[in-house]
């Protein structure tokens, strides 16, 4: 029997206050699968992950997480963990008490257990010996690792990245997207990734789909690989190559 | 099934067989029970971790038996997992390839010796700093009047008005509370001799030679230093000033003269005001408190105001603000760092803003009296 989607989101309408911003917006997330959020600037991508882990209200529809239900609805120990565009670390503290912060906030552990798990954490994401670093005093790369590390503290089977190799050379943005491979490979955990860079899209994404501001939602779906081959959407064959696109004469994406 | 971790001994070799749930949510168990078991394999030379009886591993359950696996290895032993789990053993393999071995315990220690000896020896690296930052101050000086247009004129009726005319209402308070305290102690100590007539002059040489321009650089050193601290902490960590660099603008002629300027200008005048305030506060506190009149009062007030008096006040002023200004703005050029950076520089400019205010209106108060002023 197949397993429940992670992720159901259903006929989503999102905007702020008079102004839609997508519309009619149906997907699902399969377990254990990277999933990717794409589209160009201001198309709502990063407004739709704010909607799907919960810091937004959507104005119609429903997104429901296997497990959690409603996310802005749920009150408990994150059911996932979140890396935010610049790391989000808090610059008081250092790397370690980062990760020990929502350590401490809800499971029992202290002392030197908690210290074992914050620790492999970080190891995991190549940054054990920078634990007791302060996030000022360390690269963007290695902030976007640590909070990566952090998202992972509480063993959520959901992350979301928003942004994850923005702002990196393309060294440090290969080694963040095998990180991701690795955790949604060897510790099965589902990703859900907000981009717009395709070598990082065509490396990582098992499925995704394409948001369009001018259609305010969906244009396409399926494998990255597959639509940039294949597909006929001016809008998402222009996305996919790198060429002009224009939108005046396709207002419909 | 409750977390168990039961040590199955044959001679120098132990199979530990792990059943129950090894999460999170049971890490406090898992901890425990890894703990018990590494304390009964005393004499074995070799150890197997069973794991085909784990009800569900996840990534805490997995470092803390992988964490057990590293130790026993540390200890000269043979130890490996076993058992139909391919789940529990990639987790395991996965955390202990990745342990980083550290070469030496990095601990920042928070023992108070060791940190008052660390700011001390870094007391040389921020005197340098300091003496660094005004010189670049005082070189921007002939360089701006050879340039004008390297400094931001456009923005000095602006910053006039946020540290000048904004701060008015807080330091003509202060100052007027100020007379009145001034004015109460005279009358209680005074009163005394039966000197209350000399009250007023009182309020005058204590407000205008001392407090009037160290209350009001204060108060300006509270309000509008931190503000300027903090802006310039943040344009420092959101790369504002880099970028202003890469455009071939020098930060100080352009942020730090103007400011300084208007803190110049401005400080004089709200002490003029303050001045005036604290001679309103002593004046009401006399009448209020004692017989004197409004008339004897200003009769007074006006014989004790010469021109030694007012001066001495006012000559200060402007080296108050031009330390408030430098110590707020060469703080906020130091920041390095995030949000708590910015917070931290702007505490340390206040503290030492006002800190200075006080230093250097002794300094100006001995210089006036070996002047015999």
């Amino acid at each position: 029997m197949p397993s429940r989607p992670h992720i159901t989101v259903d006929d989503l309408r999102i905007g702020y206050g008079t102004r839609v911003l997508m519309e009619h917006t149906t997907f699902q997330v399969e377990r254990g699968t990277i999933f990717a959020i794409l589209g160009g600037s201001g198309c709502g991508k990063s407004s739709l992950l704010r909607h799907l882990i919960g810091l937004e209200l959507q104005q119609a529809g429903r997104i429901d997480i296997d497990g959690v239900g409603e996310p802005s609805q749920y009150e408990g120990v994150p059911p996932f963990g979140v890396l935010f565009q610049s790391g989000a670390l808090f610059s008081s503290l250092t790397l370690a008490e980062n990760l020990w912060l929502p350590l401490n906030r809800w499971t029992p552990m202290r002392g030197a257990t908690a210290h074992e798990l914050v620790q492999a954490k970080l190891d995991l994401v190549g940054l054990g010996a920078f634990a007791e670093y302060l996030p000022g005093e360390i690269s963007g790369g290695m902030k976007k690792r640590a909070g990566v590390a952090r998202a992972l503290v509480l063993e959520a089977d959901l992350l979301f990245f928003d942004e994850p190799s923005a702002g990196l050379d393309p060294i440090s943005a290969v080694e963040l997207d095998q990180l991701i491979i690795t955790l949604s490979r060897d510790l099965g955990i589902t990703v859900v990734i907000v981009t717009h860079e395709l070598p990082s899209i065509f490396l990582v994404a098992d499925n995704c789909i394409v948001l369009d501001k001018a259609a305010k939602g969906i244009v396409a779906r399926g494998d990255p690989r597959k639509l940039r081959d294949e597909s006929e959407i001016p809008f998402v064959h222009a996305f996919f190559t790198r060429s002009s696109y224009d939108v005046t004469a396709n207002p419909g994406g | 099934m409750s977390v168990a971790l039961r040590a199955d001994r044959e001679g120098g070799h132990a199979i530990l067989v792990a059943t129950g749930p090894f999460d999170l949510a049971h890490a406090t168990e898992v901890t425990q029970a890894v703990r018990d078991a590494e304390a009964s394999l005393n004499g074995c030379r070799s150890v197997d971790v069973e794991l085909a009886q784990i009800d569900r591993i996840d990534g805490a359950g997995a470092v803390l038996l992988a964490r057990l696996l590293d130790r026993l290895e540390a200890d000269g032993r043979q130890a490996s997992v076993k058992g139909d789990n391919p789940e529990a053993a990639r987790l395991i393999a996965l955390y202990r390839e990745r342990r980083t071995v550290l070469p030496a315990p990095q601990i920042r220690t928070k023992n108070p010796l060791t940190r008052i000896g660390a700011v001390v020896a870094h007391l040389p690296d921020k005197a340098n700093d300091a003496f660094d930052f005004i010189g670049r101050c005082a070189v921007a000086v002939p360089r701006a009047a050879v340039t004008p247009r390297s400094v931001d004129w456009r923005s000095l009726p602006r910053l006039m008005q946020e540290i000048g005319a904004d701060a008015l209402p807080v330091t003509s308070a202060a100052n007027l509370v100020v007379g009145i305290i001034i004015g109460l102690l005279g009358i209680s100590e005074l009163g005394r001799f039966g000197a209350i007539s000399y009250v007023p002059e009182l309020v005058v040489v204590a407000h205008f030679r001392e407090l009037g321009p160290l209350v009001t650089a204060i108060v300006v050193a509270g309000r509008s230093g931190a503000g300027l601290a903090s802006k310039m902490a943040t344009m420092k960590v959101s790369e504002e000033i880099d970028a202003l660099r890469s455009m071939g603008f020098d930060p100080v002629r352009w942020l730090v003269l103007p400011r300084c300027l208007a803190l110049a200008v401005t400080v004089p005048l709200l002490t003029w005001v303050g001045d005036l305030l604290a001679l309103v506060g002593g004046l009401v506190a006399t009448v209020v408190m004692t017989d004197m009149t409004p008339h004897a009062y200003m009769e007074g007030t006006l014989k004790a105001i010469t021109a030694s008096n007012l001066l001495t006040g006012l000559i200060k002023a402007p080296f108050l603000a031009l330390a408030i200004g430098l110590i707020a703005c060469g703080q906020g050029l130091l920041t390095r760092g995030g949000a708590a950076a910015v917070g931290a520089r702007t505490t340390t400019a206040v503290v030492l803003a006002i800190f200075s205010t006080i230093v250097i209106s002794a300094l100006f108060t001995l210089f006036f009296a070996l002047m015999g002023a």
